[in-house]
């Protein structure tokens, strides 16, 4: 490595009372790809709004191509030649990918060329190996395409910084894989990459050099080839981690769910497991395999086409969600934001939302009482960290809010309980929490499907797995035929049946 | 921060701005019209207020819950007309009847118009423009260009705007602005106490999660709009009592009115916030300075609807530049007494980031 494309020197950036960034330095190179961890909350985001121009620090200096320069927006950013992608991808739904990737260009001419715009868009993919049809609208895409196309789009500025915060929280590993190969084919071209995840293979596989952050300051910055996974986490959270949580084994009850021949049209076909009361069974598969939809189906948001439910030993016929919540199955988005939680509401009200014909008086009236020693009681049982129950839930952290959600679910004290994506986007200690929860709510006799992208958990939570893929169920895999092999295997199609136990 | 000023939330401080804004207007009216404070002047407010208050009672609920409408002009207007034919051609019937008749009015168009937005699925604001001029066009054919006069209408409810509840030294509680109070206080009441309430703002606030939580969404829009209705049924009569001569035109343009003054008292037009007192003191803030406006003759009538429009946007747009950097600032400082440092930084961050982005 020459010199520094960009550097950092003495950031600081101060939000009231809370020092969210702290005399951070930093240097990144060209054609490499430096990955940054630390726990939420432990100043990644605060530093990539002050690069990309969101933020201005309050202190210290920013030198690109040993100029310093001031960011004050995007616009000043991309003239940089700073380009930043989100998790969830900024894309324009109604535009199609050409218009997409070329959206931020200004000096295009007033008028549209299409036929040069789509040439030159077609040329950027396959510069990057990528084959989409540039002329499709984006809104068919699937997340890994739109991330394909933001990552175009910052090619098309001619990007030398490219900032990817958790490119992959959102994609199957399948996914992920291509993602990577783009990446490692950005870092050929001398692009210099800043990579946020918080999975520890991912950094480790991809990154040539790993900074952590804790609590606004640089704790440690090392070439990959210095440092192991263990080091990397102990610098985050700053204390030894212990084992992971896995899934401590309890007494099964009576089977709870049956499903036969579950069918979506053009959704999912043919789908057959059961769950007993005190079971975890993990969904695998790659994200559109169909895990979410069986999911949805039984909990009556898109209901199957045909193909029965068998719930406590009845069959069900499932329409609505009110129904689902009347029989007992609760289930945990993966959406906390669009589909999961009243953000501008407080904590109490989200938990007892759907149950508040339970907190009445004789006269119909809400007991707000109550309904606060229910709110008290999962704060103090899931470790939800905030002050008061009157917190409005937009203001807490994801993994709080992922308790929030949970204590909702559970207050309605279901008999099945599907988690969608449990841990996603929330740090390594909300995890290991979630994990323990999920093992104790099994141990109380609750069926539990556990809908999963991220493989080590789905092996090391699950009594079993079902793994999907194109809406077909590949087989169901108990304890000593799982393993990340094999899953993936049957993931990616090329599943030997015998493996599974055949259903 | 102390005890006090963590106890008031940005809605509230909002709605003490409101009532120090009306005392300024009053303060400032006073000054410029002669003979600004007499209790007639109370009273012309008081009547207009009365109206206006009872429809944006329920306008308010309509907006907590992220809907609009639009209709309500000509629900008023709808009721106020038939009450009044109804009135004409069987004047034995009783008060309470005849409130009750113009209620069950209402509430039927507004049932229609909640049944089209949860059923159908057309936006709100389509729906209820469409039903904002068939509405009026059911009343100008059924009307068959004849007026409502005062002198047809039974006597009991062309005294009904004088009649007192109580008095106060000179001024005057007429009973028409206690049932206007009366309607505003249930309802908020309702909206505090009542699982109704707490899921139309779970709706408001995010009505995918409200259905994902099992919520009866459509059954609740088409409640919230029903009581719209049968609220302009009330607004409808009592509008009939106070003008007496009703026309095909009668209480047209009223959405405006009503919507400023909802916005105006702090109802977040996207749903999720608010509270019906501040409505309520939207429309005092409005009729005071309608009427007050129609008094001063600096301003030209023509300007008066600019004045209501001028407010709306001032009402948004305080809204989101002050209102919202209030409420992440009250959020924060309440959780100063977070028990550990590193998990409180990390909350406000990703609320700052939030507010920011």
């Amino acid at each position: 490595m020459t010199k520094p494309i960009l550097s950092i020197q003495d950031i600081s950036k101060r939000f009231g009372s809370t020092q969210a960034l702290d005399s951070v330095s930093l240097d990144f190179y060209p054609g490499e790809v430096h990955a940054l961890l630390g726990e939420n909350g432990a100043g990644k985001s605060t530093l990539i709004k002050i690069l990309t121009g969101i933020y201005q620090a309050d202190s210290g200096s920013i030198t690109f191509e040993d100029r310093p320069i001031v960011v004050r927006n995007s616009f000043d950013a991309q003239g940089h030649g700073i380009a930043a992608i989100h998790q969830e991808p900024m894309i324009f739904p109604d535009l199609n990918v050409a218009e997409n990737i070329f959206i931020s260009h200004r000096n295009r001419g007033q008028i549209v060329n299409w036929r040069k715009m789509y040439a030159d868009a077609e040329e950027i993919l396959s510069r990057l190996d990528i084959s989409l049809d540039v002329r499709s609208p984006a809104l068919g895409l699937t997340l890994a395409s739109q991330q394909a196309v933001e990552i175009a789009k910052a090619i098309s500025l001619d990007v030398k910084v490219l900032i990817m915060d958790e490119p992959t929280a959102s994609l199957s590993a399948h996914e992920s894989e291509q993602l990577f190969k783009l990446v490692r084919s950005l870092r050929q071209q001398g692009v210099s990459i800043v990579y946020i995840s918080h999975r520890m293979e991912e950094v480790f596989a991809l990154g040539d050099r790993v900074s952590v952050l804790r609590d606004g300051k640089l704790i440690s910055t090392a070439p990959a080839s210095e440092v192991t996974p263990e080091a990397a986490i102990s610098d985050m959270v700053g204390r030894q981690l212990g084992d992971t949580i896995t899934r401590t084994d309890n007494e099964r009850g009576e089977t709870r769910l049956v499903v036969s021949n579950l069918t979506k049209n053009n959704v999912f076909k043919d789908v057959n497991f059961e769950v007993k009361a005190g079971e975890v069974l993990g969904f695998a598969g790659l994200v559109g395999s169909g895990r979410t939809d069986v999911g949805l189906a039984l909990f009556g948001i898109a209901p199957a086409d045909s193909g029965s439910i068998a719930f406590a030993g009845e069959t069900v016929n499932i329409r609505s969600p009110q129904q689902a919540v009347g029989l007992g199955i609760a289930y945990v988005t993966e959406d906390r934001r669009g589909l999961g939680l009243s953000m501008p509401m407080s904590i109490q009200s989200n938990i007892t939302l759907p149950l508040l014909q339970k907190y009445l008086t004789r006269l119909g009236l809400l007991k707000t009482n109550d309904e606060r020693d229910t709110a008290e009681s999962f704060r103090k049982r899931l470790n939800i960290r905030t002050p008061n129950v009157d917190t409005v839930v937009g203001n807490l952290s994801g993994g709080n809010q992922q308790k929030v959600m949970l204590s909702k679910w559970l207050n309605i004290k279901p008999k099945l309980l599907i988690l969608d994506e449990p841990t996603r986007g929330i740090d390594v200690g909300a995890k290991a929490e979630v994990h323990q929860i999920i093992n104790e709510l099994a141990a109380e006799g609750i069926a539990i499907i556990m809908i999963s992208s991220d493989l080590p958990e789905v092996l090391a939570m699950s009594d079993r797995i079902l793994v999907m893929r194109e809406g077909r169920q590949m087989g169901i895999f108990s304890g000593e035929s799982a393993s990340q092999e094999s899953v993936m295997t049957a993931a990616m199609g090329q599943a030997n049946l015998s493996l599974g136990e055949a259903v | 921060m102390n005890q006090f000023w963590r106890n008031i939330r940005p809605e509230q401080l909002r709605e003490l701005s409101l009532v120090l804004i009306i005392a300024l207007a009053v303060l400032f009216f006073g000054s410029q019209i002669e003979n600004y404070y007499h209790p007639r002047t109370f009273n012309r407010i008081a009547s207009s207020v009365a109206i206006l208050a009872v429809v944006a009672a329920g306008q308010t609920l309509v907006v907590i819950m992220r809907n609009i409408d639009l209709s309500v002009g000509s629900i008023v207007g709808f009721t106020a007309y038939f009450t009044g034919r109804i009135l004409v051609n069987s004047p034995e019937m009783s008060p309470v009847a005849a409130i009750i008749l113009a209620m069950l009015m209402g509430g039927g168009l507004g049932v229609i118009n909640g049944l089209i937005i949860a059923y159908g699925n057309v936006p709100a604001i389509i729906t209820t423009l469409g039903t904002l001029a068939i509405y009026r066009a059911v009343l100008v054919n059924g009307a068959n260009a004849e007026s409502i006069i005062t002198s047809a209408l039974p006597t009991w409810l062309v005294d009904l705007p004088r009649l007192n509840a109580f008095t106060f030294g000179e001024i005057q509680i007429r009973a028409v602005v206690l049932l206007a109070l009366i309607v505003v206080i249930i309802f908020q009441l309702a909206v505090t106490f009542l699982p109704w309430g707490r899921r139309l703002y779970a709706i408001g606030s995010n009505p995918h999660a409200a259905e994902m939580a099992g919520l009866p969404v459509k059954r609740t829009t088409v409640s919230v709009y029903a009581i719209c209705g049968a609220l302009c049924g009330i607004g409808g009569f009592l509008f009939l009592a106070r003008f007496g001569t009703i026309t095909v035109v009668a209480a047209q343009g009223m959405e405006l009115q009503v919507v400023a003054a909802v916005v105006v008292g702090g109802v977040n037009i996207f749903g999720g916030s608010g509270s019906l007192i501040g409505a309520l003191l939207g429309t005092i803030l409005i009729a005071t300075l309608e009427q007050s406006l129609l008094r001063w003759r600096v301003i030209s009538e023509f300007w008066r609807d600019a004045v209501l429009g001028l407010l709306i946007l001032l009402a948004v747009t305080t809204d989101s530049l002050i209102l919202k950097n209030l409420r992440s600032w009250w959020g924060r400082s309440t959780q100063t007494d977070s028990p550990s440092p590193a998990t409180h930084q990390a909350e406000i961050e990703v609320e700052i980031e939030e507010v920011a982005s």
